[in-house]
């Protein structure tokens, strides 16, 4: 059989993104379910099967460069966009995984200087593009409930059972995130929770979350408090995200400072 | 609902209260010392703490304390002080682990500042009293299980656990063998493993990767022959050996390899808790909650771009929607 390469890529890479940006079109204008998620299933077998290909030619599971960590996120995003659909029907979520795989498919064809970039090792580790792409959809739900609580509070508009849900989700792929952080970590420092300025800061959003469908339970009725708490829980994740690598406290103290 | 919110009210007065303590306790006897905690104070400690919470939990219907502390009204002022203490590390630069904090107060050493020790007790606590309430075997008591029951096991295992984790460096050079390795403190502990070192080399495929190929001894006899890298460490009874650093050769020892060493007893609880949290959140991600499926049929249409995916139930929605901007009205 002959070996694939780096050369191959974008071959594989423009008939996944054709079947994804079909499903994400076809999704979309409401389309049939079934359909949305066979022409996703079709994409992601394309595009698993480069990076099984891949991982057959190098001989070990490619994790060891920047750029053969973006084939996993390439190749999760839109695996974890199209569980999100399969569960929730939300409409939007497949364009925009697909638009994050995009991205880094682009980067990965635009910069092939990036595939000998090692990464530090480690982050060379199976947990580590899980950990990163579960964060990113994490971002992104609680990015839209965000949005749907600002509409919610301005226009009087009852979103709120969409802000619930999409919260939910959210939380769930915090957590899941958060762990996966921590079991990586272990393998890799030795220590699951060192409570680094990263960790403190996600440790606080995951509360402020937590907080938020406690009291959703507790006093369905108190609308406002809710939707104010849910605007400062995205506050904290940003804090989380980017915030800390400007936070005078946190200089030079995180062993996230390479994210 | 008046009852209710002298609940919650009821619930942030004990957390002041607590913070109180905690600060008089600081003030009294200084930061928590963790590493007094080590075996087998921890032991007896987790006993008082389980024995105490099912004791509280068979007293319940008697003492109404108890009752209130597995209800979200004790539960949401709890994890609203978790969540400030945490913000506040957040904010401070902490000191590194097992230094004396900076200011008189005691807030750049958080994890032994005691108020912040005794708000996430607290809700150690509560979440343990919470998951007694729902232990019956129900299926849909599953997820709920997995959250509650997860986070109580792995806070437990890893706050009083911690004392018993050993984190130590070891330095061997080429061609020796070494049994003694340095904690934090720079102190010296004889071990029961012993690392001889045969080669140490740094990979440049595809970067700079430390490997060590070693032998292991362990006091009772045990021999492992193994390669210890960067990421790539080594179990061996107990104890796991990480490739930390090493130091440029010197013309009288040759190259010198550091070791981590790490021993943590309780780490299979803490990881059972974690596994039960991912599961819990999978729950979380693809669970329902009650009362939900006569409406199931409105969300299959997705007419809406942000399909409601129902969070609660109709009565509750209907409520909401007549009313949503007055606050802290109530169904009574
Ligand atoms: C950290 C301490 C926690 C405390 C003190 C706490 C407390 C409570 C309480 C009192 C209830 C109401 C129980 C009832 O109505 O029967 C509840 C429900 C719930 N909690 Fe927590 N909880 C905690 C952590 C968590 C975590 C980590 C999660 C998930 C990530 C979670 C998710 C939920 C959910 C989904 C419910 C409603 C589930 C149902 O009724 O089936 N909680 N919690």
């Amino acid at each position: 059989m002959q070996m694939i390469s780096w050369n191959d890529l974008w071959l594989f890479a423009l008939i996944s993104l054709l079947l994804w940006v079909a499903a994400s079109w076809l999704s979309l204008r409401g389309g049939s379910r079934k359909a949305v998620c066979l022409l996703a299933i079709g994409g992601l077998t394309v595009f698993g099967s480069y990076i099984g290909l891949m991982w057959h030619s190098l001989g070990h599971p490619p994790l060891r460069t920047m750029g053969e960590t973006r084939l996993w996120y390439s190749f999760f995003l839109p695996l974890v966009g199209l569980i999100t659909y399969s569960r929730w029907h939300y409409r939007w979520v497949l364009s925009f995984s697909t638009m994050l795989s995009t991205v880094f498919i682009c980067i990965n064809l635009l910069k092939p200087e990036i595939h000998d970039k090692a990464l530090m090792p480690a982050l060379q580790s199976p947990w580590f593009a899980p950990h990163v792409i579960v964060y990113m959809f994490a971002y992104a739900t609680t990015g839209v409930a965000t949005l749907l609580a600002l509409w919610q509070l301005c226009r009087k508009q009852d979103q709120l059972a969409a802000i619930d849900n999409l919260t939910r989700v959210g939380l769930s792929f915090l957590t899941v995130g958060m762990l996966f952080g921590a079991l990586w970590a272990k393998e890799a420092w030795g220590n699951y929770w060192t409570w680094d300025p990263k960790e403190t800061w996600a440790a606080a959003t995951w509360l402020c979350y937590l907080i938020y469908i406690h009291w959703r339970r507790c006093r369905p009725a108190a609308v406002r408090p809710a939707l104010l708490w849910l605007l400062l829980c995205f506050v904290c994740l940003q804090m989380c995200w980017w915030g800390i690598n400007y936070l005078p406290s946190a200089q030079g103290m995180s062993a996230h400072t390479y994210s | 609902m008046r009852k209710n919110a002298w609940g919650m009210t009821r619930g942030g007065l004990f957390c002041c209260g607590l913070m109180a303590a905690g600060m008089a306790l600081q003030l009294a006897v200084g930061p928590l010392r963790w590493d007094a905690l080590a075996w087998p104070l921890n032991g007896v400690c987790l006993f008082v703490l389980l024995t105490g919470i099912v004791l509280m939990h068979l007293c319940r219907r008697k003492v109404r304390l108890f009752r209130w502390m597995a209800t979200l009204q004790a539960g949401i002022p709890a994890m609203l002080t978790c969540a400030m203490l945490t913000v506040l590390m957040g904010v401070t630069r902490q000191v590194p682990t097992g230094h004396a904090p900076a200011e008189p107060f005691g807030i750049t050493a958080m994890l032994s500042f005691w108020p912040f020790v005794l708000a996430y007790f607290w809700l150690m606590l509560l979440v343990g009293m919470v998951t007694l309430t729902r232990l019956r075997p129900r299926w849909r008591n599953v997820p709920f299980l997995l959250n509650h029951l997860g986070i109580f096991i792995a806070l437990v295992a890893g706050t009083l656990g911690s004392a018993d984790v050993q984190t130590l460096r070891m330095m061997v050079a080429e061609g020796k063998t070494e049994w003694r390795a340095v904690d934090v403190r720079y102190r010296v502990h004889e071990l029961p493993v012993a690392i001889e070192l045969h080669d140490f080399s740094i990979e440049q495929e595809p970067m700079p990767v430390f490997k060590s190929d070693v032998t292991v001894y362990t006091k009772n006899g045990l021999v492992v022959r193994d390669t210890i890298r960067v990421n790539k460490p080594l179990a061996v009874r107990g104890w796991k050996i990480y490739q930390y650093s090493y130091e440029e050769s010197r013309p009288e020892v040759g190259d010198i390899s550091v070791f981590e060493l790490v021993r943590d007893p309780w780490l299979p609880y803490v990881y059972l808790g974690i596994f039960m949290m991912l599961a819990g959140a999978v729950a979380l991600f693809f669970g329902r909650e009650k009362d939900d499926s006569q409406q199931a049929e409105g969300f299959d249409k997705g007419h809406n771009v942000s399909s409601p995916v129902l969070a609660h139930n109709s009565q509750e929605r209907s409520e909401l929607t007549s009313d949503s901007n007055s606050i802290l009205t109530s169904k009574t």
